[in-house]
């Protein structure tokens, strides 16, 4: 069964159940005693009445009974809200941990996000992963440890007056609380998956459907647009209506094994305990808090019922491995002295069946040098971004900075490089917070500085908040222009010689994209600059231009140089800046 | 707590008084339950032998199951129910989205309408089953068994009667108070609990900072604050069901100890008493059912209403006021006093719309041109017809006046070319025949040809057999606007292209090849060109200037350059510094 597959190379879920043992085991037992305080009010209960149809003399002697009625009614949610705060908390705790280690270990691996980050939103999806964690235990794993303990001593106080009575009943809790949980996963499990998948394939069929609306209505084809998703939501939906039915189906066996075990009960009372009055008088108390125990029992195949979702959780946070660095000895170069990077006939692929990317790459870059890259999109200019940092190795070729292959500098290398992408990551905090990032031992007006420097000392000024100013989820409360400037002042800060610079003004108008460039190359111009770019517009910044496309470099030289020799250099900038002769 | 519009919709009382005619069942079965139950108790407690109670316990374990019986019969009629208004819905929806989607997904947002017709569903369905089955067990089952057990003893009846509005009055005291608690931690919460999201998403620029590794004390830090406060508001939140649970096990406790001392004084013999108890604890399920998912099914109260004031959106009326067209040389179009204005709120500093006057006519070539939010792309798809203007707008089409481009006949006539291309999950070749299906292979070939993709297809191992991911996942940008362009020429019989900035995201070198393609496309056509590379211009003869939704400037770009204004800023501002 998958179940032990899943936990056989576990590390995500087994060692944190060790932890905080004493808070675990207090959950536990203070769930047993909710299910003992709500099947002993019953007890009680009927042992009261059934002790005062006797009319004994003295009221004194269902006197211990009432006292313990109250107490097991007011103790029952007492202790069951202590149980949820406990459980809450040990879960929280737990997340914590798991948290702070997921994080470790995508930490440890560099080129985690190069390889995942086609594979959609990883991250959201692995902190949704812990999140499920927590519902695993509070849902599934409590509830299920607590009806096993529950039905063992309730099994064995029966046993204790009757072992053949204790062990059939024994033997109807265990088709209640494990055979029909395990078969209704087992049932379950594939067609959930099913389900899963034609959900997803439905979000992305619907949301198809919407985005190309337009094109539809256009079209006049209705028909056609509405049959798009139809097959899906149909064999959803059939899907969808069998897993009810087997629901509804499976609750209503359970409630049939429970009646059997009702019926077993009112025998086994009659049988047992009517050799005299003393003990009559027990058996309404023994039925009635027995019939309590649907409420323990009938869940724990609910929460079985979700495993399939707590597998690819578990499973999926398993494949997240710490990588063991793998660095040549560091050495210190400060930054002051940083004099050049070199490429070396660099070849790159991603792995040796997929095609080479990058075929001997050579450029030599001198300090303050700035080199604009273009070429079409996947064609490795982002890649060659990454090889410079060190976060991919060359399969062949080196990269060298002064003479230090580039390995050997990856303990400080914020000191050596800082790089801009399109879309560059604001953390929901403040401005002043995030620039900060940038070197965290500068001073509020040097921070200030630099936010004035790449020209939003104005807009800042003027929000009731000022620099306090929150940039909201991924920075959504600025524009990307000036998303591109906030992340801009924090490189600033850190102040570091190379600047590379990944196509930041992507999905720009040329209006702001004019004006950032300019703020680019003015705020940056002691830096060696790497600068990725799809179009012409700004080139007029850097010294050199290298076009690359999957046959090599097709051309390459200072752009004033090309402009007067190269014909179709000449051809593509005046396509881009709308010069072209008629 | 209900929302009225829900017994509008068909079928839903005939599915009440089913249910109400089950549920009265159910409460009998329940009373039966426990008064052959009581039956068999207080035999074994008078020390009869089995023989004695056979027939209560059969009676008993029969009313057990039948009482469950009626319970999955109930959850049946309720899911099939709720199964066929989903259906119904997410039908209707879809129509919806047809027939006034464009402008109804401005303002909505695509999300939103995907999350309602897939999540929302669901939880539609679940709310469902709260009002139908919950809410109709509350009404039913406690006042039956409240009447049988005011039969069988008084002061009984009085306690359990009491103790209702009681739970009820303290479950709003202590959810108001829950509520206000969490209010105000609501902000610093959601901060704390994306927290983590956001650092692992910043993880790549953390580590370019050289930060990452010094961060994770802060993980943990965070981490731990929010538990604190997750605890904090737990403690209160969690005293409603508190309040509920100690006030029914309370009222039971308290009952038995009536019962008791009733007993005691010989008033009543042991059957009623041991009735009462057994059905004390039914006559609160309903309640606590009821409660214990309540906050849960709001949210399906909240998602069908999203849906209801989607689906009872007007659609756009009045779309066959244009005859039938075809557009050639002597054709025009003339448009005066053209308004536009997002009804929304949200969207309330998006651009509207003004238009003075606009005359397009012929296979002329117009460039609408601007600043980003300057009204391009709101005027072009007003033009497209899918965004309605004002009632007051004046448009005529080749001589006949009509309310809106939302025209059937209008629409024929056009082929849109927007930013992001859209391309459906099927066949290569079935998208380049998307808006002519029945087309020959040789016809897609031969467009295909003429956009440029022939050499492209040729690497492909299926040819134009290909299945294209779905939205053109896998396939470069420039390729997919080249099987926007080929699917154009296929569609020769629609002679208006409108383009929205197609080249945009492409770089320089795919534009450059993408150009030739386009120019042999835009002949014996009338084209209405958005964008904002300044070089489609000169394939333009005639431009539209725009800034802050009106038409700042128009003329030929000979006449508009020639002297200062809006046209010659613009370009001059976009064209920045050159070599």
């Amino acid at each position: 069964m998958n179940f032990f597959k899943t936990f056989k190379h576990d590390t995500w879920v087994k060692p944190y159940i060790k932890q905080y043992k004493g808070l675990l085991i207090s959950v536990l037992i203070l769930g047993f005693f909710t299910v003992l305080c709500a099947t002993g009010l019953m007890f009680t209960a009927g042992y009261t009445i059934d002790k005062a149809a006797t009319h004994p003399y003295n009221i004194l002697l269902i006197y211990v009974p009432i006292i313990l009625t109250r107490g097991f009614g007011i103790g029952r949610p007492v202790i069951k809200y202590i149980e949820r705060l406990r459980s809450h908390n040990w879960v929280l705790k737990i997340t914590s941990d798991l948290r702070t280690r997921l994080y470790k270990t995508l930490e440890s691996d560099a080129s985690f996000f190069n390889e995942h980050h086609k594979a959609g939103d990883i991250m959201g999806l692995l902190s949704e992963d812990i999140n499920h964690l927590q519902d695993l235990y509070l849902r599934t794993v409590f509830p299920t440890v607590i009806a096993y303990i529950v039905a063992l001593v309730a099994s064995i106080a029966m046993g204790f007056f009757n072992p053949s009575f204790g062990f059939f009943v024994l033997l109807l809790c265990v088709v209640e609380i494990v055979i029909v949980p395990l078969v209704s996963v087992a049932i379950e499990s594939a067609r959930r998956e099913r389900q899963k998948a034609l959900k997803s394939d439905l979000y992305t069929k619907l949301t198809d459907n919407i985005l190309g609306v337009d094109d539809w209505v256009i079209s006049g084809r209705e028909d056609d647009f509405k049959k798009l998703s139809a097959s899906t939501i149909a064999e959803l939906d059939a899907s969808k209506d069998k897993s009810k039915a087997f629901r509804r189906n499976r609750d209503f066996v359970l409630q049939f094994i429970f009646a059997v075990i009702m019926i077993v009960m009112l025998i086994f009372t009659n049988i047992h305990m009517t050799q005299n009055q003393e003990m009559a008088n027990f058996t309404a108390a023994v039925f009635l808090a027995a019939l309590q125990l649907s409420d323990t029992f009938v869940p724990v195949s609910q929460g079985f019922e979700e495993w399939p979702q707590y597998r690819d959780s578990i499973n999926r946070l398993n494949t997240v491995q710490p990588v063991e660095p793998n660095l040549p000895e560091q050495v210190e170069l400060d930054p002051k002295d940083f004099n050049g990077l070199d490429l070396e006939n660099v070849s790159f692929e991603y792995s040796s069946d997929s095609p080479i990317l990058i075929k001997n790459f050579t450029q030599k870059i001198t300090k303050g040098e700035k080199l604009a890259l273009l070429g079409p999109s996947g064609i490795g200019k982002t890649t060659i971004l990454q090889l410079i940092l060190g976060d991919l190795i060359p399969q062949k070729g080196t990269i060298t900075v002064n003479d230090l292959n580039v390995q050997q500098i990856q303990d400080h290398r914020e000191q050596i490089f800082s790089v801009l992408n399109q879309n560059p990551f604001l953390f929901n905090t403040s401005v002043m917070n995030n620039v900060r990032l940038g070197n965290e031992d500068k001073s509020d007006s040097e921070v200030k500085e630099a936010l004035a420097r790449v020209g939003l000392k104005d807009l800042l000024d003027s929000l009731p908040d000022k620099y306090n100013t929150s940039v909201g989820e991924n920075g959504s409360r600025f524009s990307g222009g000036e998303q591109e400037r906030i992340a801009l002042a924090r490189i600033l800060l850190q102040d570091a010689p190379v600047v590379l610079l990944d196509e930041p003004t992507v999905g720009l108008d040329p209006i702001t994209e004019n004006a950032l460039l300019e703020t680019f190359f003015d705020v940056l111009k002691d830096k060696t600059i790497i600068w990725v770019t799809h179009h012409l517009q700004g080139v007029n910044h850097v010294d050199q231009v290298v076009f690359v496309t999957d046959e090599g470099i097709e051309m390459q030289g200072a752009p004033d140089d090309l402009y007067r020799t190269n014909s179709h250099f000449k051809e593509l900038y005046e396509m881009d800046a709308g010069l072209e002769a008629d | 707590m209900i929302d009225k519009r829900l017994f509008r919709l068909p079928g839903t009382k005939r599915l009440l008084l089913m249910l109400a005619g089950l549920t009265f069942l159910q409460a009998f079965v329940i009373l039966f339950q426990g008064k052959y139950l009581a039956d068999a108790l207080v035999n074994s407690w008078q020390m009869k032998p089995l023989q004695s109670i056979m027939l209560p316990v059969t009676l008993f374990a029969v009313a057990f199951v039948v009482r469950h019986l009626l319970n999955l019969l109930n959850t049946k009629i309720v899911q099939y129910y709720s199964g066929k208004m989903s259906e119904e819905i997410r039908s209707q929806l879809l129509d919806k989205v047809y027939n006034s989607g464009p402008q109804m997904i401005s303002e909505r947002g695509t999300g939103n309408l995907v999350t309602a017709s897939l999540d929302g569903i669901d939880l539609v369905e679940n709310y469902f089953k709260l009002i139908f089955t919950k809410m109709m067990n509350m009404s039913i089952i406690p006042p039956v068994l409240l009447v049988y057990i005011y039969f069988q003893n008084i002061a009984s009846g009085i306690t359990l009667t009491i103790i209702v509005p009681l739970i009820i009055l303290f479950m709003i005291i202590l959810g108001l108070a829950a509520q206000s608690k969490a209010d105000e931690q609501y902000a610093q919460y959601t901060i704390l609990s994306n927290h983590f999201l956001d650092a692992l998403r910043g993880l790549p620029t953390l580590k370019m900072l050289g930060l990452s590794k010094r961060y994770v004390k802060n993980i943990y830090t965070v981490s731990d604050e929010y538990r604190r406060r997750t605890m904090n508001t737990l403690r209160i939140a969690i005293l409603s069901t508190f309040a509920l649970d100690w006030l029914t096990t309370l009222g039971i406790a308290i009952l038995a100890v009536f019962l008791g001392l009733g007993l005691i004084n010989n008033q009543l013999p042991l059957f009623p008493a041991l009735v009462t108890l057994i059905l004390a604890p039914e006559y609160f399920l309903p309640l606590r059912d009821f409660s214990s998912d309540y906050h849960a099914t709001l949210d399906g109260k909240n998602a069908l209403t999203n849906i209801l004031s989607i689906l009872e959106r007007r659609d756009t009326e009045d779309t066959d006021k244009l005859d039938k067209l075809t557009w050639d040389k002597d054709s025009s179009l003339e448009i005066n006093n053209l308004q536009f204005n997002y009804s929304d709120e949200e969207k309330a500093d998006a651009v509207s719309l003004d238009v003075d006057h606009l005359k397009l006519s012929g296979y002329h070539h117009i460039g609408v041109i601007g600043k980003s939010g300057s009204g391009k792309s709101t005027l072009i798809r007003v033009i497209g017809g899918f965004l309605t203007p004002e009632h007051n707008s004046n448009i005529t089409i080749n001589g006949q006046k009509v309310p809106h481009f939302t025209q059937r006949n209008w629409q024929k006539e056009l082929t849109f070319l927007p930013q992001s291309p859209y391309l459906f999950s099927g066949t290569l070749a079935k998208n380049i025949a998307f808006y002519r299906p029945e087309a020959s292979q040789e016809e897609i070939e031969n467009a295909a040809d003429k956009a440029g993709l022939k050499d492209f297809i040729n690497t492909l191992k299926d040819g134009y057999e290909t299945m294209i991911g779905e939205g053109g996942r896998g396939i470069s940008g420039g390729q997919q606007q080249r099987i926007m362009i080929a699917r154009a020429f296929l569609a020769n019989d629609r002679h208006i292209l409108i383009f929205d900035e197609p080249t945009a995201h492409l770089d320089i070198e795919t534009e450059y090849a993408l150009k030739k393609p386009m120019e042999e496309l835009f002949k014996n056509h009338l084209v209405i060109f958005a964008t904002h590379r300044l070089h489609w211009i000169k394939e333009m003869d005639y431009v539209v200037v725009m800034d802050d939704g009106e038409i700042v400037e128009q003329g030929t770009p000979k006449e508009l350059g020639s002297h200062e204004g809006a046209y010659s800023d613009l370009i001059e501002n976009m064209r920045g510094d050159t070599l």
